[in-house]
């Protein structure tokens, strides 16, 4: 066991008097945790060095941060500094509750695969949780906005619900500057008929170390459409898991992830199909360059149950450099029969004939690269359906490129 | 022949592709402001002319030579060619998705009028032009929004070929089949596209396995392509005959290939 | 529909029956001395006594894996068997007329058979009884063309310094828990040596046969094909129908060395087990071949027998521009699990690799494949495309797929694709409707899933490969 963790331990002890039961029995799991390595399977190309090496701390005062403004986008804003709630969208519009609770957690996150979701079970604070009446539709979309000070350790978890018939637009915006730890779980359940448009960024990330991820739970008929697009950093790690647990339910992912230096990401995209005629459709592409290493981890599970089921997985990527490491594992788990099921995985060069085809038209060797490097990621950016929040991310996934081919 | 007024001189080229000869000592010139038709019969390295002039990879040139304007074209890489002022429109473009068809125009713009010393057009001038260069070849003005002949059918990727061409305003313009697959309707299209460029400097060649498309594009000469090299040439009505009585008449003697198989 | 799929799977395991042949059979349990006595019965060299000793301290350090997708209970290895061996094999016969003709009717029922007259022409045939070799058919033959294919027993005698120089150095003795114990206790198993610039002039095939209770399989077949050669090996198998469950731990080592060609062919079937998931084998084999430069090696599998199956035939693509290829069916049914897939590491520049997997589940069965393709930095241009479909009949079965893809240059390319699908009533519908009884539908649907595998098979091996479908598919339509 690292000594990063019985730290945490013994934090989660000294604060446990006021734990929930549920906290409680977390608290009791993560000591009979064992700490991954290379050998537990789910963090098989991801080492945890940047874990046991940390120096951030958790701050008793959080310092003053703001937001990334973003042109177009008038949020509601529930914002975290350094692991701290400090500010709730000042009026609220009918039919949305956030309020903080101490025993809330749906409790989807898997223990076996996710320590750090203990360690957040236990160490954050307090849980805000948002709430949409059933058949209200949200118009302005909210930012949860998770923003750490250099050195400073936080941890933060949201349980967002959308009853029956409501809808809502979730952006997820986590900023880390310098040498910073977090863990931020967010849990979502989205009911009947109800529409979820998701975004989690994380493009603001330095040396961070960030371990999070995004639960979905979907009634019969919910829909979702999320999008993640992440930079590398001294690590990353996002889980995203989608639960398809009524009836006809639909859910999209598309993730980009673009890593260059010595940055590490690792995306974990798990779908349970539990019930039939369930539709999932995920796009992930990612490019690594320099020293950098991208790992990912799609799994669909068809559970016996889950007839008629479509599910789709297409991932991506691009390798820039032969010091770089891409490690992408698809798996099918099936059950059941009368299902589609298909995924697909490459890792390759930018497309020859494009290139050439460019060329043609005059247009410089090198330049061509950078065009089509950024055109297979815009293809995703293109399909966000926040129009405006895709104008704010493109140039800044540009200026990425730029920096990628300055070496 | 003087050089002086030979825009594209192709000498004895021999090509090959996987290491299996091609092109088996070519020879063509072409004088500003002609255009050429290359017929022949599958196989007979009509597309292979089109690539191994515009430097695509894997396309060797054993021996010959090639200049445009004087210069040797084989020594140039493929976008030094382009701006050198050779056009290839292909029988088969290639969709780039994520790439918008106006960035893409306007990478392509701009390099070429750097490469001539031109001033660079601002964005608005360019929008202009393209969306001039859409109405000239029937393509709606929302296609310059999507992806690079993204879901374009058949008729919308070779016009969208033609409006590059006039955008890019080239010395040589290189026709690849772009009547295949095409009805009559959006040939003529294509055609006028075509024709409203010729202004007696910008020369052509116009690769196609039938006759009809030289209805609506005028050839000055037809040559008949077959295995690797010209076998025949002659005006327009060159074509006419091939039309009726097919290429075997032009093929009496087998050639290498037939008598391999 | 699926009563009626379920009803065509249902079959008979035809080479389930016992042959009555007097063997002489160590006592169940596994220690020093039992590995003392393989050797000495064998009359081993010491270097490969203490090679066997070294493998057993090793294989005692080590855990059986777990991270496969199946389930059986914990073996018990001091209840197995290590040694058998038909009596009559003692005083080694001399040719085929001194075989027990037990043995070789037995072959003969399995549809092998061993008089050379009555052979096909053109396949050599090494059949391999419980823990021994009893018969090598066409050695003179091959000896004319400087082949050696032999007993690995008698190679150890005959040509140690082959044997010593490549035994080990695909798959070592570390590699995992099942190489480790076979590197300690196997007692035979082919040797192959084709020499430079060699073709084969015939297939080379051999034929494994549990036949005892409670004994294990070990054998242990090392492949050399030297500079420029060529050969194509083929191997099959099967086993009596028991209650108690069996083990097979079988090694393969392929050594493809510059330019040369191996192509290595399976058929398993061993026994699968009752419907209820009762006896069988416990397959766990570990398959490996190194090819040097431009050289190539094809494994292609038909696995429908066992009731638990762990094996991953795989390639190191070592020299520049070698080729790797694996080719597989795995159908199970009735409570049958199958993990199995390959590894294709690429090393050296240009190399290729290409993986076609077609697994069909039925029943209450299993059906995972399992692959690793490695993309190392040295592996400038390299390629591999892999194709992973499965087809599931019925709901109460599973397929999985769990491929591992790694790339470390970014000149490799790597495309991975995973399909699933069922027998839909449509196609039913259609044979049915057009006369075609559900049984031969299904199994017509089957073969034309399986065909771009089946295509790699030599010949014979094909026919017997699509007979063997039939026969598991028989009563199985829905």
């Amino acid at each position: 066991m690292s000594e990063w963790l019985q730290q945490a331990i013994a934090r989660a002890d000294s604060i446990q008097d006021g734990f929930s039961d549920q906290r409680a029995a977390s608290l009791a799991l993560l000591k009979d945790t064992k700490w991954p390595t290379r050998k537990t399977e789910a963090w098989k190309y991801t080492p945890l060095r940047a874990v046991e090496r940390t120096t951030a701390v958790a701050k008793e005062e959080p310092a003053e941060l703001a937001p990334v403004a973003i042109d177009g986008v008038d949020f509601l804003e529930l914002t975290f500094i350094d692991g701290q709630l400090i500010s709730l969208p000042e009026e609220l519009p009918e039919g949305l509750t956030v309020e903080m609770q101490e025993s809330t957690l749906f409790g989807s996150i898997k223990p076996s695969r996710h320590v750090f979701g203990l360690v957040n079970d236990v160490l954050a604070a307090d849980v805000a949780v948002v709430t949409v009446a059933e058949g209200v539709s949200i118009a302005q979309p909210l930012r949860i906005n998770n923003l750490l000070s250099e050195g400073s350790e936080g941890h933060i978890r949201v349980v967002v619900e959308l009853k029956a018939n409501a809808s809502l637009s979730v952006i997820e915006n986590g900023e880390g500057y310098g040498a910073t730890l977090a863990t931020a779980f967010t849990e979502y359940q989205i009911g009947a008929q109800a529409s979820l448009e998701h975004y989690r960024f994380a493009l603001q990330v330095d040396d961070n170390v960030a371990i999070g991820g995004c639960h979905f739970k979907l009634l019969e008929e919910a829909k979702l459409n999320s999008s993640i697009i992440g930079f590398g950093s001294a690590l990353q790690r996002i889980d995203t898991d989608i639960i398809h647990a009524g009836e006809k339910a639909d859910a999209k992912l598309n993730a980009i992830y673009l890593l260059d230096g010595q940055e590490l990401f690792d995306l974990h995209a798990t779908v349970e199909h539990e019930v039939p005629n369930c539709t999932t459709e995920e796009n992930i592409r990612g490019i690594a360059a320099d020293r950098s290493r991208a790992v990912f981890n799609g799994r669909i599970h068809i559970h016996r149950d889950a007839q008629k089921t479509l599910a789709e997985l297409n991932n991506r990527n691009l390798l820039m450099s032969n010091k770089a490491e891409i490690n992408t594992k698809p798996e099918l788990e099936i059950y059941a029969d009368d299902v589609r099921c298909a995924h697909g995985a490459t890792v390759a060069e930018i497309d020859k004939k494009a290139l050439y085809y460019l060329q043609t038209r005059g247009v410089s060797r090198s330049q061509a690269q950078l065009m089509l490097s950024f055109g297979f990621i815009n293809e995703l950016i293109d399909q966000m359906p926040n129009e405006a929040l895709a104008e704010w991310v493109r140039p800044i996934i540009r200026d990425r490129f730029a920096q990628m081919e300055v070496k | 022949m003087s050089n002086e007024n030979v825009l594209l001189s192709i000498k004895d080229l021999h090509a090959s592709v996987e290491e299996k000869n091609i092109l088996k000592g070519l020879n063509l010139d072409i004088k500003p402001g002609e255009v050429h038709a290359i017929m022949g019969p599958n196989g007979a390295g009509k597309s292979t002319t089109g690539y191994v002039l515009s430097g695509r990879d894997g396309y060797e040139v054993d021996s010959g030579e090639v200049t445009l304007a004087g210069e040797n074209l084989l020594e140039m890489e493929v976008e030094e060619r382009a701006r050198a002022g050779l056009f290839l429109a292909f029988q088969y473009p290639v969709e780039i998705p994520g790439v918008s068809n106006l960035e893409f125009l306007k990478a392509a713009v701009d390099a070429q009028r750097e490469a001539r010393g031109e001033e660079a057009v601002t964005s608005a001038e360019f929008l202009k032009m393209a969306k001039e260069a859409c109405k000239q070849v029937n393509l709606p003005v929302s296609f310059l929004k999507r992806g690079v002949n993204e879901g374009f059918s058949g008729g919308e990727k070779k016009r969208n070929e033609i409006m590059q061409m006039m955008l890019l305003q080239p010395k040589l313009c290189i026709l690849d089949e772009t009547d295949s697959g095409l009805d009559i309707d959006a040939m003529q299209v294509v055609a006028n596209g075509v024709n409203s460029q010729r202004d007696g400097e910008r020369s052509f060649i116009v690769v196609t396995h039938y006759q009809r498309l030289l209805d609506y594009i005028k050839p000055d000469f037809v040559h008949v392509l077959a295995d690797g090299k010209i076998v025949k040439s002659g005006d327009a009505s060159l074509a006419k005959e091939l039309e009726e009585q097919g290429y075997a008449w032009i093929q009496s003697e087998p050639t290498e290939d037939e008598l391999e198989d | 529909m699926t009563e009626q799929i379920d009803k065509a799977l249902a079959r008979e395991y035809e080479a389930g029956f016992v042959s009555a042949v007097e063997s002489e059979t160590f006592e169940p349990g596994l220690n020093e001395d039992v590995i003392r006595r393989i050797s000495e019965v064998k009359g081993e060299p010491e270097w490969m006594l203490e090679w066997r000793l070294n493998a057993f301290r090793v294989w005692q350090e080590m855990e059986e894996p777990d991270w496969a997708h199946v389930d059986y209970p914990k073996i018990d290895f001091q209840a197995i068997s290590y040694y058998s061996a038909p009596k009559s094999m003692k005083d080694k016969p001399k040719s085929l007329d001194e075989v027990d003709p037990e043995l070789l009717r037995t072959y003969e029922k399995l549809g092998i058979p061993l008089v050379e007259q009555q052979m096909l022409a053109g396949v050599a045939v090494d059949a391999v009884f419980d823990s021994v070799s009893v018969v090598t058919t066409f050695r003179e033959k091959l000896e004319e063309a400087g082949v050696i294919f032999c007993p690995i027993s008698e190679a150890l005698h005959k040509y140690p310094d082959l044997v010593k120089k490549y035994i080990g150095s695909v798959v070592p003795t570390k590699d995992n828990y099942f190489a480790a114990l076979n590197c300690a206790v196997f007692t035979d198993g082919s040797f192959v040596y084709i020499p430079k610039g060699t073709r084969c002039p015939m297939e080379l095939s051999t034929y494994f046969r549990i036949n005892e209770q409670n004994t294990g399989q070990f054998e242990r077949t090392l492949i050399v094909a030297d500079e420029g050669s060529y050969v194509s090996y083929l191997e099959g198998c099967t086993a009596p129908q028991r209650d108690e469950n069996q083990l097979h731990a079988a090694v393969v080592e392929l050594v493809a060395l510059d330019d040369a060609e191996i192509k290595y062919s399976t058929v398993q079937n061993w026994y699968p087990g009752d419907e209820e998931g009762k006896g069988g084998i416990y397959n766990f084999v570990t398959k490996r071949g190194i090819c040097h430069t431009n050289a190539k090696i094809s494994w292609t599998q038909v696995e429908t027998g066992s009731s638990v199956t762990w094996k991953y035939p795989s390639c190191v693509l070592k020299g520049d521009n070698s080729v790797g290829e694996f080719y597989s069916v795995a159908l199970t049914r009735g409570r049958q699990q199958a993990d199995t897939g390959t590894k294709m590491i690429h090393l050296g520049k240009n190399t290729k690799s290409t993986i076609i997997s077609k697994g069909i589940s039925a029943g209450r069965s299993n059906n995972s494949y399992r692959g690793l393709v490695r993309m190392n930095p040295g592996a400038e241009g390299a390629r591999n495309f892999t194709q992973c479909d499965s087809l599931l009949i019925g709901d109460q079965c599973g397929a999985h797929t769990f491929p591992y893809v790694e790339s470390r240059n970014p000149s490799a390319i790597i495309e991975h694709e995973a399909t699933t699908s069922k027998v839909s009533d449509d196609q039913m519908f259609l044979c049915q409707q057009r006369g075609v009884d559900p049984e031969k539908a299904v199994s017509m649907i089957v073969n034309g899933f399986c065909k771009e595998v089946f295509k790699e098979l030599p010949m014979e091996f094909a026919v017997e490969a699509g007979k063997l479908l039939e026969i598991s598919l028989e009563g199985s339509v829905g």
